[in-house]
């Protein structure tokens, strides 16, 4: 494409908006497998689940997203807060997290895209509401609702989820809880309710993510495979385990992907996390915000 | 020396420092086929600081880690009464423990080095009962250790073996502990500092009207603070001192401890 001042600044405006919503992928994976130790590959099919949540509460009940949003997401909760129960007693309790957890998380994710695929069939699904097809328009730039809300509802996510960690004691610990185990016990807390909690936090982010992705564009079972690299990347690039972090990385890859689909086309964009990827473990490995 | 002064304002009355004490009997734990401790019998009274001395290897560390509910024993009793009201430890969980108001400065310290210093002290405060006081708490830990309001917003992880005793002190006198258990305070410290330390868990008992048990190694700096002590080896007993002049006096000690006579 010609170069124009006008495309750079769409692109810029696009991908910060773009990166609110990555933002709201990747904050679960930050949590889980930053603070957590945890490699859920599986965050994608979490929220996926979401998108097709919010697909059969609009088609069947006349949801609006954010119904389905302040429906869904409790039950991400508490799903999140006794699947973590099963990985910590079948493999965690035993030290066989590296691998067979892996494998289980690898597991979960073909789980859920074949039963997506059994129940929705492999169409493109979305849902539409008057409101999410206006558009605000500043100057030459004009970004559609469908976008805008879920770039607003991630930096509120991003927002809440730093206060909870920061101001809470259970937060805290969650902070605390990947650096020594036995000390979180000697200041009196349980490191495994922490854990739980916080991977019933990662689940209901992913679901509420899901609900986004819907609202931005129509979904189709795979689409999980384009999301692990992208947040695997952002939490990389943020700093593993840094809220701070994951908004900043969030933002980068989105500008970075708005600019190199304007400008050398979309089949592109999936290479961008990659390449950040490998950007930020050549030169710095411990991430922008990393401790 | 500024981080030995400290308000007296949460002095204890006597009468509650007489109820915290714990008494162990006839202790046996050890890991797995390994037996560490053959039947310890110990107690600490309210109010006193015991020491529990022994060299690297003994099983100091591992009738700590009894006591916290770290290491399951495999027979005897932990009693711990607090404020008048007797738990028995066993198959109580850390937590739990915690909670009833015993909290020790582990070996290494173990503080949570990628969170601040003040991260590090509000965690302290998790029990219940500390929380509705953690203002009160981290400024009487301010002015204890000044040191440590200077670096408040800095990592825990990169600050000095000094200061790192400091905060993992202040940070379980942060749960407001009625016991308080130090296992080698003086590990890794330059000589300097492990006189300055061992003076201030003295100080602190003092102002919060603490029972402590301390295990050390360094013999000649814990009995400065003792008022009675016991003496370790290979998983026992051999010594059982109800005032300082009988450790610093005893043959053994003097002999291979403290390198006199
Ligand atoms: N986790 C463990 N597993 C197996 N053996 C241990 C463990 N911890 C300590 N020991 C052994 O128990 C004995 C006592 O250790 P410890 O209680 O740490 O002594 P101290 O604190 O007096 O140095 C040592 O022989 C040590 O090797
Ligand atoms: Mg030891």
């Amino acid at each position: 494409m010609e170069f124009s001042w006008d495309l750079v600044i769409n692109a810029i405006v696009t991908g910060i908006v773009l990166g609110g919503f990555y933002a709201a992928v990747a904050i679960g994976v930050t949590i889980a497998f930053g603070m957590l130790d945890i490699v859920n590959i599986a965050h994608p099919a979490f929220m996926i689940a979401g998108a097709y949540l919010a697909f059969l509460g609009w088609e069947d009940f006349g949801f609006d997203p954010f119904v389905s949003m302040a429906v869904f997401a409790p039950c991400g909760y508490l799903f999140g807060r006794a699947f973590y129960r099963a990985y910590h007693y079948f493999f965690e309790r035993r030290g066989d997290e590296s691998l067979q957890g892996l494998a289980f998380f690898f597991g979960i994710l073909f789980i859920v895209e074949i039963g997506v695929v059994l129940v929705f069939g492999v169409d493109y699904r979305s849902i539409s509401e008057p409101y999410l097809e206006s558009s605000v328009s500043v100057g030459f730039v004009s970004v559609p609702w469908r976008m805008l809300v879920p770039f607003l509802v991630g930096l509120g996510m991003l927002g809440s989820v730093h206060l909870y960690l920061s101001r809470t004691f259970t937060g805290r610990t969650i902070l605390a809880v990947s650096q020594d185990v036995e000390a979180v016990r000697l200041i009196g807390a349980n490191p495994i309710r922490a854990k739980e909690i916080a991977f019933g936090i990662a689940v209901a982010t992913a679901i509420i993510a899901g609900v986004l992705l819907i609202i931005i564009q129509p979904v189709e079972p795979s689409i999980t495979r384009e999301y692990i690299g992208r947040a695997f990347a952002i939490c990389v690039l943020g700093g593993i385990a840094s809220i701070p972090g994951t908004l900043v990385a969030s933002l980068i890859l989105g500008v970075a992907e708005a600019l190199t689909t304007t400008f050398y086309g979309p089949s592109w964009s999936p290479a961008v996390s990659f390449g950040l990827l490998l950007l930020t473990l050549i030169f710095r490995p411990v991430g922008i915000f990393g401790r | 020396m500024g981080f030995l002064m400290m308000s007296c304002s949460r002095k204890k009355s006597k009468g509650l420092i007489l109820a915290n004490s714990l008494a162990i009997e006839g202790l046996h734990a050890g890991y797995g086929e390994v037996r560490v401790l053959s039947g310890i019998s110990i107690n600490v009274r309210g109010g006193e600081t015991v020491v529990l001395l022994g060299t690297n290897g003994n099983g100091k560390s591992t009738l700590i880690k009894c006591i916290m509910g770290q290491v399951r024993p495999t027979a005897g009793r932990i009693v711990a009464t607090i404020d008048g009201t007797s738990y028995d430890l066993i198959g109580r969980s850390t937590e739990d423990i915690v909670g009833i108001g015993i909290s020790l400065v582990p070996e290494g310290r173990r503080l949570f080095p990628k969170l601040t210093v003040e991260e590090n002290l509000l965690l302290g405060a998790f029990r219940e009962f500390a929380r509705a006081r953690i203002s009160d708490s981290l400024a009487f830990c301010f002015d204890a250790f000044p040191r440590l309001k200077e670096r408040r917003r800095q990592l825990a992880g990169s600050m000095s073996g000094g200061e790192q005793q400091m905060l993992a002190i202040a940070r379980a006198l942060m749960a407001l502990p009625k016991i308080l258990l130090v296992d080698e305070p003086s590990v890794g410290l330059a000589p300097i500092l492990v006189s300055k330390t061992i003076e201030t868990i003295a100080n602190l008992k003092k102002q919060l009207g603490l029972t402590v048990l301390m295990a050390e190694q360094n013999f000649r700096q814990a009995i400065r603070i003792a008022d009675r002590g016991y003496v370790l080896v290979h998983g026992q007993i051999v010594l059982s001192a109800d005032n300082p002049q009988a450790l610093q006096q005893n043959e053994l000690v003097r002999r291979f401890y403290l390198g006199v006579g």
